[in-house]
């Protein structure tokens, strides 16, 4: 993408004010967007993002810039720009360059730029077929469909030099049902660090199919009672609960500033024994993976919370420093735009030894999160909220009637000691997490548990 | 190559390739941010990004591309796959490029003052409010988030039928966030500025802002989960209306996503509540002369005294409905097509302050924040179910600190309920504002 010795000569200005060291991140990344909405193709858009990243480290002082601009010149005037806020003590020494081989591990049979349009319209409309005729009362269907191919180049004052390319593709469907005056939407949304192998090979039958069903069932739902309740929530994305609540405590980014709830507890039973909570971005080709992060490390399985014993953090290398430790492959950025620190890739609960039915069976009284919507948690605290897409009542053991505008309200910390069933039917979700190095793909997983008491927030009156 | 080479080229080259009508738009920023933790810099950012929108009619359809890589491979990029994505597209509704509107507004969002102040400045101002945060009262034990940030963005709109824009904005945000603890009770707190004047911003001000509201946090209690009276402080009120803000657009409605569709010139709120849309509002940061197609902007009234008068339009809903557009065409960055967004769009203030608005209460809630607007809210149907924090008002005064709330309604009743509409008009990041709102009753779950 640009010459090894313009790079070097970057890194070398980057530390001519006395940093420790010097990094340049260089991305071209390819983009497609195709959106389906009543029927209709209404938006195609194409992209190329293309940029350099230059960070500089001096101590605990950490410095960052960016440009468009590809020109030696205007790279070495970045370098030196962003290095004016540093006065260190480094010997502007640069390791020399060694290019390493990244074996990949996500195969990608088909790169989404060598695909046409017309194909990726054409699995658009079969899903927009599927998903409208599921029930009469479907009266909208929306699809949305991403592909990127994200060429990476990573180089640093320490020597490494390493290339990587990522590929993510998805499909997005919601679905809106409409009855009366009442309107309610379903959504799915499987992606995959794949080509377009993987879109063309998706069971839209079944994706297609539950985002209807999702938006037919919550409409005529009964209004969420209000109050404390033990919550089963089940599989795939169901797992949001725990990233939102504990994963981005367990991030560097707030551990090492003491900002998190699990800050300096190693070694601490933060859990019941039946909880292992674990960041793998290595599972092939989950939307979350990667073979190296974007500080160039190889990914790998972390393993946070083991039988209810913390056991780790997910740490970047700036953090690394401040946390007197090593780097765990966790470093992420959303582009070249942002200054990456310790982010989740595919973060789950792993898996325990009740059944579903099981779980649901021992259930005298409470409510069921079949599919969870999105979710926010303030990591200094980790007191989070996150909405119920779909929700049951659950009554003498067995799911009850459907209910809806539920909201899951809580403390991450208090609520992972009040997991007391773990399933054993692992899945993996997709989603979008956005936090300060910007919206990243990443997967949620669990089982289905279950958590003795969470407070349920509802419109339904006292 | 430089860009106006580059523009010069590609619309050249798009005549060529057989496309009836081409655009080009030009976007290049710069910004500089600097994060403060323990005195030290903790992380500094300064940045220039550029890069070139593409939209071009072809066989009578739109076509868009955009490049951040300003090369001769990326014009050949931009208009093969501008030309594939047209190819794709099922629009019918004679979309094309505008010729330009007889006048734009003279207003200046670029104040040359800001753009001279200096970066050390800037890094001694956010140092000294970070120092007198820390030291206001020894419960505050960190900051979670210490920034200041500034911007300046100009950019090109050109087309082949001879329209050429340009503007230029530049501003500056501050946010600092604190922690209290007091035992094993962790809270936080947030101060917020968004100016184009440096010399109004007082460190003491931002310090004691974040630092009373994380304590005011603390001893936190419970109260019984039913429907109470609230009062929606100015900044929680801005932030639920900027969730909201899809059902005010055209582009919803026409697609059946917004209950608001054929209610122009209905009742939709109380008779105190009015939305304005305003892109030179002088407190707000966001705003622009011309929209994304090149419409000049202005004023615009969305509800009056209860009455929905416009929805928001670009010039594709325009002509679906026989209307003008309101000049709101949206190209959130040249990597967009052209959607439907609001410039500033804020709830117009009344007549009492905040205090007054509580001391009428007799009792309910005062809500300061709210948090998973992202995931708790449907615009579709308009209910929202979503985190909360504030207070328990009692006999007209701020009794204490409630545990972590939910609220829950429908924004279509919430709109409807508005009983009184505060003076304390502020603006949040992203262009909404809001004063202090009370509304008639809300369902709060407490933890």
């Amino acid at each position: 993408m640009i010459k090894q010795s313009i790079i070097e000569n970057v890194l070398e200005a980057a530390l001519s004010t006395g940093g420790d060291f010097s990094e340049v991140f260089i991305e071209d990344k390819f983009v497609n967007s195709i959106e389906l909405q009543s029927d209709k193709v209404e938006k195609s858009i194409s992209g190329r993002d293309f940029g350099i990243g230059i960070r500089i480290f001096s101590g605990l002082q950490n410095v960052y810039t960016y440009t468009s601009d590809f020109t030696e010149e205007g790279l070495i005037e970045a370098a030196k720009r962003a290095a004016l806020a540093i006065s260190g003590g480094g010997n502007g020494i640069i390791h020399p360059l060694q290019k390493e081989i990244v074996q990949p591990i996500h195969t990608i049979a088909q790169l989404p730029q060598t695909v046409e349009h017309a194909r990726k319209v054409a699995v658009m409309r079969k899903a927009n077929e599927i998903a409208k005729s599921y029930d009469e009362r479907i009266r909208q269907v929306g699809l949305r469909y991403v592909d990127e191919e994200q060429h990476v180049l990573i180089a640093n004052s320490e020597g490494k030099f390493v290339e990587d390319q990522r590929v993510h593709s998805r499909l997005a469907i919601q679905s809106t049902a409409m009855d009366g005056g009442e309107m309610q939407s379903g959504f799915y949304g499987p992606g995959a660090h794949a080509g377009f192998e993987f879109i063309e090979n998706l069971d839209l039958q079944h994706y297609a199919g539950e985002a209807s069903r999702i938006a037919v069932t919550m409409l005529g739902a009964d209004e969420c009672p209000s109050g404390k309740f033990p919550v089963i929530i089940d599989n795939e994305f169901g797992g949001v609960i725990f990233h939102e609540a504990c994963g981005h405590g367990l991030e560097a980014t707030s551990v090492a500033k003491n900002n998190s709830v699990f800050a300096n507890r190693i070694g601490e039973k933060v859990a019941p024994d039946i909880v292992t909570y674990i960041d793998d971005g290595t599972l092939p080709n989950e939307w979350g993976s990667l073979s190296i992060d974007d500080e160039g490390e190889k990914t790998r399985k972390n393993v946070l919370i083991e039988n209810g014993i913390l056991k780790g953090y997910m740490i970047d290398k700036f953090n690394a420093r401040r946390m007197n430790t090593e780097a765990t492959g966790s470093s992420r950025r959303q582009s070249y735009r942002f200054n990456p620190t310790s982010r989740m890739t595919n973060t789950y609960i792993a898996p325990g030894q009740s059944t579903p039915e099981e779980i649901i069976s021992s259930t005298e009284n409470g409510i069921y999160a079949k599919y969870m919507g999105g979710g926010q948690v303030n990591p200094a605290t980790g007191d989070y909220n996150f909405a119920v897409a779909e929700a049951y009542l659950v009554k003498d053991g067995k799911i009850d009637r459907p209910l809806r505008g539920a909201t899951l309200i809580g403390n991450g910390a208090k609520t992972l000691q009040m997991v007391d069933k773990v399933g054993n039917n692992l899945a993996h979700g997709a989603g979008m997490c956005g936090s300060v190095s910007g919206s990243l793909p990443v997967n949620v997983g669990q089982p289905m548990l279950r958590v003795s008491e969470i407070t349920v927030g509802g419109t339904k009156g006292e | 190559m430089d860009i106006q080479q580059f523009q010069e080229e590609l619309l050249s080259k798009a005549q060529d390739a057989k496309f009836e009508e081409a655009e080009f738009y030009y976007e290049k920023s710069n910004s500089f941010q600097v994060k403060i933790f323990e005195g030290e810099i903790d992380s500094y950012e300064t940045s220039e990004e550029a890069g070139v929108g593409f939209r071009g009619l072809y066989n009578g359809s739109m076509g868009y591309a955009y490049t951040e890589k300003i090369d001769e491979d990326s014009i050949s990029f931009l208009i093969e796959s501008a030309k594939a994505n047209a190819d794709v597209l099922d629009e019918d509704d004679g979309t094309d490029i505008f010729e330009g509107s007889e006048h734009y507004s003279e207003h200046s969002r670029y104040s040359e003052e800001l753009a001279a102040v200096s970066i050390p400045d800037k890094i001694e101002f956010i140092k000294e409010v970070e120092k007198k945060t820390l030291a206001y009262d020894s419960r505050i034990t960190s900051l979670n988030y210490c920034m200041i940030q500034d911007f300046t963005e100009e950019r090109v709109l050109a087309n082949n039928k001879g329209l050429s824009l340009q503007g230029k904005t530049n501003g500056l945000i501050i946010f600092v966030s604190a922690v209290a603890k007091d035992g094993e009770e962790m809270k936080t707190g947030a101060g917020v500025r968004l100016t184009r004047d440096f010399n109004s911003l007082n460190a003491e001000e931002i310090a004691k802002e974040a630092a009373e509201e994380a304590l005011s946090k603390l001893g936190e209690t419970s109260i019984p989960s039913r429907k109470y009276p609230v009062i929606m402080r100015h900044d929680a009120s801005a932030s639920l209306l900027a969730a909201f803000t899809p059902i005010f657009s055209a582009e919803e409605a026409q697609k059946e996503q917004s209950l608001l569709k054929d209610k122009v010139g209905e009742g939709i709120g109380a008779e105190t509540f009015s939305i304005v849309d305003d892109p030179f509002h002088p407190e707000a940061l966001l705003g622009k002369n011309f929209d994304g197609e090149g419409v000049a902007t202005e004023k615009t009234m969305i509800i009056s005294n209860g009455t929905l008068k416009t929805l928001l339009h670009n010039r594709k809903t325009a002509k679906k409905d026989g209307v003008s557009s309101t000049g709101h065409a949206s190209k959130a960055s040249y990597k967009s097509t052209l959607s439907v967004a609001p410039d500033n769009l804020y709830i117009a203030p009344g007549e009492e302050s905040q205090e007054e608005l509580i001391a009428a209460m007799e009792e309910g809630v005062l809500i300061t924040e709210l948090s998973g607007l992202h995931s708790g809210t449907s615009t579709i149907s308009g209910d929202f179910s979503v985190a909360a924090s504030g207070f328990y008002i009692k006999d007209g005064k701020i009794s204490s600190p409630v545990k972590q709330m939910t609220i829950a309604g429908n924004f279509f009743d919430y709109m409807n309920g508005i009983e009184s509409v505060g003076a304390d008009l502020k603006f949040v990041p992203g262009g909404y504002g809001s004063p202090s709102v009370k509304v008639k009753a809300l369902s709060v779950t407490v933890d």
